[in-house]
């Protein structure tokens, strides 16, 4: 991996996703001020910054949740900017949530089918006329779906409601739908977040290997530095909707604008705790 | 899926075997049925009780929960199969071949089954409150009406007479006009699942439709003028043999009606969807009563054909039934049949990838999305869809009526069936069915026995008249249903999750409920496809 | 086309509009209120504002032998009105929406169309005991003259309006008075009083507002207490207005006045108000159209009726809800109630 890292050029062709000169704004409020960024393809990268430092902004305009005021992002060459989010998805981004959003009245197994919907092709008179195609999709789905619980552990868990799932299972479980729908890089927002340091140290293996055994791109905003530092190859910094550093993790760690942002605002100690809500 | 299907209620604990039961229970109504609704005894003594429409409609409800019965209890397999299809086939036909209005009673019962089933796929599994469903009735059964009946030969007289400027070369125009711009509509559609959509091509699409329009009007005038000296040949509308041309006609009129209606509004989120279908159901009726050449205004349109079915005939007379009976056993058996066709659609596509990707628009409209589901264009097909089955059953509640007005089609239907589905159970298939039989034995048969009842007590003045408690008894259902028991009757298992789902959780965000019907509080504040408010201080509104 | 005749025509239309609108306008408050507190459209507020008329319906006829003035009559309508309506709307609140606040947002909505439909029976069997069903206003003498019939009469405005040759009753004058009394009184409790402060706060963020210290439940009775009260007052106004109505004519004014709330932006009480305006013009427009087709000699516009009228409010509605949901005044962020 560190072959892809020392090539830092921007117009690197083997970028995965590529967004230049981003900015969104709402009403008079600049949330996301022109970050430029890469990501090289197979690769995992962080993005990190106090809360409220448009992260999350940034990760809703790639998925196509938000469109941006200025800018273009590219996956692999192609033009994102202006794309519905399922167009996004489709296009190979897949995402999770802060605040975990699986469909609350299905099994473990639906939810990942839905997130194989995409990629099925059968159609509403297939499934009137339960046609072989509707059958072969199906099927399919549900062998994505059975592959995917059993990359992510969860197999035990296939057809207990999402809901009743512990709640790190339930971040595993969002990777697991995202995951199946194919993607070429997919997006993690605060993954760890709530979780023990145990259930982190599952989670920082199935990151890795994510990247390693499926060779999909894993971009994550992440709050716990020790997770962020062990497992990024590369780090972007925002604060204040700006890109105020970037660079591999012990560079990020003892750049004084990024100790600035997180200390100097006596913010750092009230990160955490604040995610930590576990629905118990 | 397996693990919670909805149409196994007892998987979890065995219940007894009810087989005997089931057996016994089925006779005995049978027997109180057929008896109930026999001639010699309805002129017999008990003829006054027998002849009350209340216990008419109690013996009716008793002999249908049968049928209800059969799908709920375990019992051997036989046993459901035959009380089900000897129920629906045979004993109930055998007692309206008796009394003719019970047909009549078991054929609206199963359209306001059909309708709530098609409600349902829009408000019970895609979550979308449509408040003018009833238009989609009105539509299939105006595509019926105008053409088998007279109305089709006036409005061709009224086009010979006033021909215009309108000759062969308007239709080769309004042919021409409607493939070209069909045609660029569908490749612009296309295009866009490639590509982001412009300013300029969305323009482009709004002026194809405008063209498309134009070549409809076009094309549809050119007809009716070239068409006009076949007036007299049509005095009573087209041939009754087309009926099974425009059973798919309806079906496809109504569904194009619900794109058309479902194009602009489906970007607005619950609340807003409710009251713009509300309005624009109202839009369709004020049009049927204001198109006096199209619709005859609120007149209405009859008399309108049936179905003539020559070989159904002979059957029905070998087996007994009088000649006025042979087209109400015909649309008895046809609606049946169709009833049976739109449960086996709905619960096929329930069970498909297009139903996970409606209940997933239910449960997290966002998440739904960001999980690749294209929202507009999957609660496209659930509006049409619903739109549909109204559509198919509109067509037919024309021919049985033989008279339709635009107050057949009011907001009070939209709401009757939209009661019925709540009453049932939103997502439920047999509960929205129990539902329908429920409300229109209300509706049909015990409002008006109270009515009758009433009708000479003196301290109730007319105004009063219990018969016409319709809307106090659609309300009860909504409010008492929605505070007591939200997941219906008979509860789809799912809903009750849904439905339940903050009190196992406690939930005390704002944005808590964000997942339960797709909109949470945070982000309802503007109605246009307004994004999620995440946690993110700089991006969320504040 | 006389611009002479057109010109009166016009203006006539323009303050009959406004007039109609002043009662749209108070109608879209109680929708707008109750939709800034708790995201709800208050499906029944249609039959608490047909409440309001029945009472007034009910005041006018046991006052009319009374040889009492006709303005304290009215004064006891409304205030009867403004009472019964207000109480009615919280009890709907307290029994039908409270016990349904974190249920799934369809929940409460299709609940609050059973309450409608439950309360068009209710009112219809309580004045159908009476052998009643349409029920015709029965107003005072002097609220049904001409306003400044004779010159002489007349003073500033109302001579100004003659002049220009604007044709009002005195029932429409008093509409408009009382209109603008209760704008001016909700304008003051809410902007001006320390519940209104605690209303807007609770609008904004019920949560962070039960944190300060602001019994949300209360704030919340009392914006549905001040928007019944609104309803009863425009109830009574458009029984004036309209004279007849039975238990049943309170939904296609309140879709009106839902639209109006719309237009205006939806939880703006500036917004209700210039929604109301803007609509009672518009659908005014609509229905004279057949007349004004006559006067300008077009043959399409002739064929407009005032059954049009109707779809008129609905089309705007679709078309503000498609291009501009937010409304004219409304913002995503706004200050709501």
């Amino acid at each position: 991996m560190t072959a892809s890292l020392s090539k830092r050029n921007p117009a690197s062709s083997s970028n995965i996703l590529e967004v230049e000169n981003v900015t969104k704004i709402f009403g008079g409020l600049t949330a996301v001020n022109d970050v430029t960024m890469n990501i090289p393809d197979r690769s995992i990268i962080s993005v990190i910054g106090p809360n409220g430092a448009g992260k999350t902004t940034f990760f809703n305009m790639i998925t196509g949740i938000y469109t941006p005021t200025k800018g273009t992002i590219r996956l692999a060459g192609r033009e994102m900017v202006g794309l519905r989010p399922d167009q996004v998805v489709e296009a190979g981004i897949a995402r999770t949530f802060q605040n975990i959003r699986l469909f609350s009245t299905m099994s473990s197994e639906e939810n990942i089918m839905v997130g194989r919907h995409v990629r099925l092709k059968s159609s509403f008179l297939d499934a009137v006329l339960h046609t072989k195609k509707f059958h072969e999709s199906e099927s399919e789905a549900r062998e994505a779906a059975r592959v995917m619980l059993d990359f992510v552990g969860l197999s035990k868990w296939r057809n207990e409601l999402a809901t009743n799932l512990p709640y790190g299972d339930q971040r595993k479980l969002e990777i697991a739908r995202a995951l199946a729908t194919t993607p070429k890089l997919v997006l993690l927002d605060e993954p760890a977040a709530g979780m023990n340091p145990r259930e982190t140290e599952d989670l920082k293996a199935l990151i890795r290997r994510i990247r390693d055994d499926l060779g999909v791109t894993v971009c994550l905003i992440e709050h716990d530095m020790r997770l962020v530092m062990t497992l990024s190859e590369y780090i972007t910094v925002l604060d204040y909707g700006s890109k105020i550093s970037e660079g591999l993790p012990h560079q990020v760690r003892n750049d004084p604008r990024v100790m600035e942002a997180y200390l100097g605002r006596g913010a750092a100690a009230g990160e955490y705790g604040k995610e930590a809500t576990p629905n118990a | 899926m397996t693990a919670i299907n909805p149409t196994q209620p007892n998987r979890a604990k065995p219940a007894p075997d009810r087989t005997i039961l089931l057996i016994l229970f089925f006779v005995v109504t049978s027997a109180l049925l057929l008896s109930s609704h026999n001639q010699a005894v309805l002129n017999g003594s008990l003829g006054g009780l027998l002849r009350n429409p209340i216990f008419e409609a109690l013996v009716v409800s008793l002999f249908l929960a049968n049928v209800l019965f059969a799908y709920l209890w375990r019992a051997a397999p036989w046993a459901r199969a035959l009380v089900g299809i000897g129920s629906l086939l045979l004993v109930l036909p055998m007692a309206g071949r008796e009394d003719t209005s019970l047909l009549d009673l078991s054929i609206q019962i199963m359209i306001f089954s059909a309708l709530a089933l098609g409600l349902n796929i829009v408000v019970g599994l895609a979550g979308l409150l449509d408040l003018g469903y009833v238009a989609f009735f009105a539509v299939g059964a105006y595509t019926w009406g105008i053409f088998a009946s007279p109305r089709l030969s006036s409005i061709l007289k009224y086009y010979g007479e006033n021909p215009g400027a309108t000759n062969a070369a308007t239709l080769a125009i309004g042919l021409f006009l409607l493939v070209v711009t069909a045609a660029s509509m569908i490749y612009m559609r296309r295009m866009s699942d490639k590509t982001a959509p412009t300013r300029l091509s969305s323009w482009a699409f709004g002026l194809a439709s405008f063209g498309l329009l134009a070549g409809i009007i076009l094309t549809v005038r050119a007809i009716a003028v070239l068409g006009a000296s076949n007036a007299a040949g049509l005095a009573t509308g087209i041939d009754s043999n087309f009926f099974w041309l425009f059973l798919a006609l309806s079906i496809m009129a109504a569904a194009i009606v619900g794109v058309l209606i479902g194009l602009p509004v489906l970007k607005l989120k619950g609340d807003y969807l409710a009251i713009i279908t509300l309005g624009l159901g109202e839009v369709i009726r004020v049009l049927a009563n204001n198109l006096d050449l199209y619709t005859a205004g609120s007149q209405g349109i009859t008399p309108i054909k049936s179905a003539a079915v020559p070989w159904f005939n002979s059957l029905a007379g070998f087996l007994g039934f009088s000649e006025d009976q042979y087209y109400l056993l015909f649309l008895y058996v046809l609606v049946l049949v169709v009833v049976g066709v739109i449960l086996l659609v709905n619960v096929r596509l329930d069970r498909s990838r297009i139903g996970r990707a409606w209940i997933a628009i239910r449960d997290d409209e966002v998440a739904a999305q960001a999980m690749g589901v294209p929202l507009v264009q999957t609660k496209l097909i659930a509006f049409a869809t619903g739109a549909s089955f109204a559509g198919v059953m509109g067509m037919i509640f024309a021919a049985k009526q033989t008279f339709i007005s635009p107050e057949s089609f009011n907001l009070f239907q939209s709401i009757g069936v939209l009661s019925m589905v709540i009453l049932g159970g939103m997502g439920s298939f047999p509960g929205v069915i129990l539902g329908a039989t429920v409300v229109t034995l209300l509706n049909l048969r015990i409002l008006p026995g109270l009515g009758e009842a009433t009708a000479n007590i003196p301290w109730i003045p007319q105004q009063v008249n219990p018969g016409q408690l319709q809307r106090l008894v659609f309300g009860v259902i909504l409010v008492t249903i929605m505070l007591l028991r939200p997941e219906g009757l008979l509860p789809n298992k799912r809903r009750v999750l849904e439905l339940h789902h903050d009190e196992n959780q406690e939930d005390d965000s704002a944005e808590g409920n964000a997942g339960a019907l797709g909109t949470g509080t945070g982000d309802v504040y503007s109605p246009g496809k307004a994004p999620t408010k995440e946690n993110d201080r700089s991006g969320g509104a504040k | 086309m006389d611009l002479a005749t057109l010109l009166p025509f016009l203006v006539n239309v323009i303050v009959g509009g406004l007039v109609l609108g002043f009662v749209y306008a108070i109608i879209a408050l109680g929708y707008t209120m109750v939709y800034g507190v708790l995201q709800l459209i208050n499906f029944a507020h249609s039959e608490v504002f047909v409440t309001g008329a029945v009472v007034g319906f009910e005041v006018f006829r046991i006052l009319a032998p009374n040889p009492m003035n006709g303005y304290l009559k009215l004064l006891i309508a409304l205030v009867s009105a403004m009472l019964i309506s207000g109480g009615l709307n919280v009890l709907i609140e307290r029994l039908a929406y409270r016990p349904l606040r974190n249920a799934p947002k369809l929940v409460p909505l299709i609940t609050a169309i059973g309450v409608s439909l439950i309360l068009q029976d209710v009112l219809r069997v309580i004045e159908g005991f009476q052998g009643r069903f349409d029920l015709t206003y029965t107003l005072p003498d002097a609220f049904g003259v001409k306003f400044c019939a004779a010159e002489s009469s007349c003073v500033g405005v109302g001579n100004f309006l003659r002049t220009i040759g604007v044709d009002l009753q005195v029932k429409d004058v008093i509409l408009i008075v009382v209109a603008l009394l209760s704008l001016t009184v909700l304008n003051y409790v809410v902007n001006r009083t320390r519940l209104g402060k605690a209303i807007r706060a609770v609008a904004q963020d019920r949560v962070t507002a039960g944190l300060m210290g602001i019994d949300s439940n209360l704030m919340i009775s009392a914006t549905f207490l001040i928007g019944g009260a609104l309803g009863g007052i425009s109830g009574v106004l458009y029984g004036m207005k309209v004279g007849t109505l039975n238990a049943y004519s309170g939904f296609e004014p309140g879709l009106v006045a839902f639209t109006a709330a719309v237009l205006g932006g939806i939880g703006s009480i500036p917004g209700a108000v210039l929604g109301g305006l803007l609509i009672g013009v518009i659908q005014k427009l609509v229905s004279v159209m057949s007349v004004l087709g006559d006067l300008v000699g077009s043959k399409n516009l002739a064929t407009i009726d005032d059954s049009y009228s109707k779809m008129g409010a609905f089309v705007v509605l679709v078309l503000i809800l498609i291009f501009k949901p937010t409304g004219l005044l409304g913002k995503s962020n706004t200050e709501k109630v």
